[in-house]
């Protein structure tokens, strides 16, 4: 038996701990490869950049600032609402407890309509700054600042879209059962991560594409 | 998982020294920083903070090593609910369909990928439902 590292009859002395939740820790990790997703488009738009001073000073003046500001705002709203909505799925709320103006004993669902319609609105916002972008002549083909502009702001907006999908899908799927378990708010904790993350990386987008230029 | 998490800390402080040293060479040699390699190695360095830190806040919610870390632990302490894994799915085949199709259509004419959208968003309703579904439904 020298070569067995432990026996049946040996004690444990391992404590009983709350084991890491594997769904959590792996979407961490692809969030991670999702940084490098972005790191790539982010080497594109600067060395574009620093390739192209003037073509930069000319096609950025046309960035409405303000107007992209707001819509940052709302984006990063929507990630403090997705918030309360996972700590109403850490209390293993589903649904609300009063009226529904009283957001503050809202459960998951509510607050993640809300946040749903913010990211909604976000996306519309950016297909509406799109249109008016390209009767201003900057056009995807058109030149190496279209390409980096659309192509950043573009695959994230995808990324948001694909963020309103999973938020559908964990709706439904608290709908789809009598009780609200701790897999459905792994399910809703899961997607906040997602959100959160998409929400980080347009903060990023932001200052570096309409504060930076 | 302590020994993870500092693995990853090392890593990170390792790419944004790695990068620091970089730019400067960069600078030195053409006057300008080269930005693919600044950009890629600061972002693998927050990669790697990141991975660091989530992985060391969920071993301190944890309140203990797990077995796997202990010299002193026995095979079966690693053996608890490890949580739902399916045995099988043909949704995630469906879905790779799907977006073959899709990005088939990308590359040889956009009307395949019509065909494929659908086909990919059915395999997503379905591999999200399949166990919230007939037996599964509770």
């Amino acid at each position: 038996m020298d070569n067995v590292s432990s026996t049946s009859l040996a004690p444990s002395s391992a404590p009983v701990i709350n084991r890491p939740n594997v769904t959590q820790v792996g979407v961490i990790v692809w969030l991670g490869s999702e940084v490098m997703f972005f790191a790539g488009l982010f080497a594109i738009y600067f060395t574009l950049r620093s390739t192209s001073p003037g073509l930069w000073e000319h096609q950025t003046a046309k960035l409405e600032v303000p107007y992209a500001l707001v819509n940052t705002l709302i984006l990063v709203a929507s990630s403090f609402t997705c918030q309360a909505g996972v700590f109403a799925a850490e209390r293993l709320q589903a649904r609300r407890t009063g009226s529904v103006l009283q957001f503050w004993k809202w459960g998951t669902v509510e607050w993640f309509y809300l946040t749903f319609a913010m990211g909604a609105v976000f996306v519309t916002g950016q297909v509406f700054e799109y249109a008016n972008l390209v009767t201003e002549h900057v056009d995807f083909t058109g030149d190496s600042y279209g390409s980096a502009f659309y192509l950043t702001t573009g695959f994230h907006a995808m990324h948001v879209t694909g963020g309103l999908i999973a938020f559908l899908l964990t709706i439904g799927r608290i709908f789809a059962v009598k009780n609200f378990t701790h897999k459905e708010a792994t399910t809703a904790i899961v997607v906040s991560y997602y959100w959160h993350f998409v929400d980080v990386v347009w903060i990023g987008l932001f200052l570096v594409i309409y504060v930076l230029k | 998982m302590r020994a993870n998490s500092n693995l990853f800390w090392i890593l990170g402080a390792f790419f944004w020294a790695a990068d620091i040293a970089y730019v400067l060479w960069s600078i030195i040699d053409t006057g300008k920083p080269e930005w693919v390699g600044l950009v890629g190695m600061a972002l693998t360095g927050v990669l790697s903070f990141f991975l660091a830190f989530y992985i060391g806040r969920t071993r301190s919610a944890q309140g203990g090593d797990v077995p796997q870390d202990r010299p002193d632990a026995n095979v079966d302490d690693g053996d608890p609910e490890m949580g739902q894994f399916s045995p099988w799915s043909w949704w995630p085949f469906t879905l790779g369909l799907g977006l073959t199709l899709v990005f088939l259509g990308l590359a040889i004419g956009t009307w395949v990928s019509f065909f494929g959208g659908p086909l990919a968003a059915i395999a997503i309703v379905g591999w999200n439902y399949e166990y919230y579904r007939n037996n599964f439904a509770r």
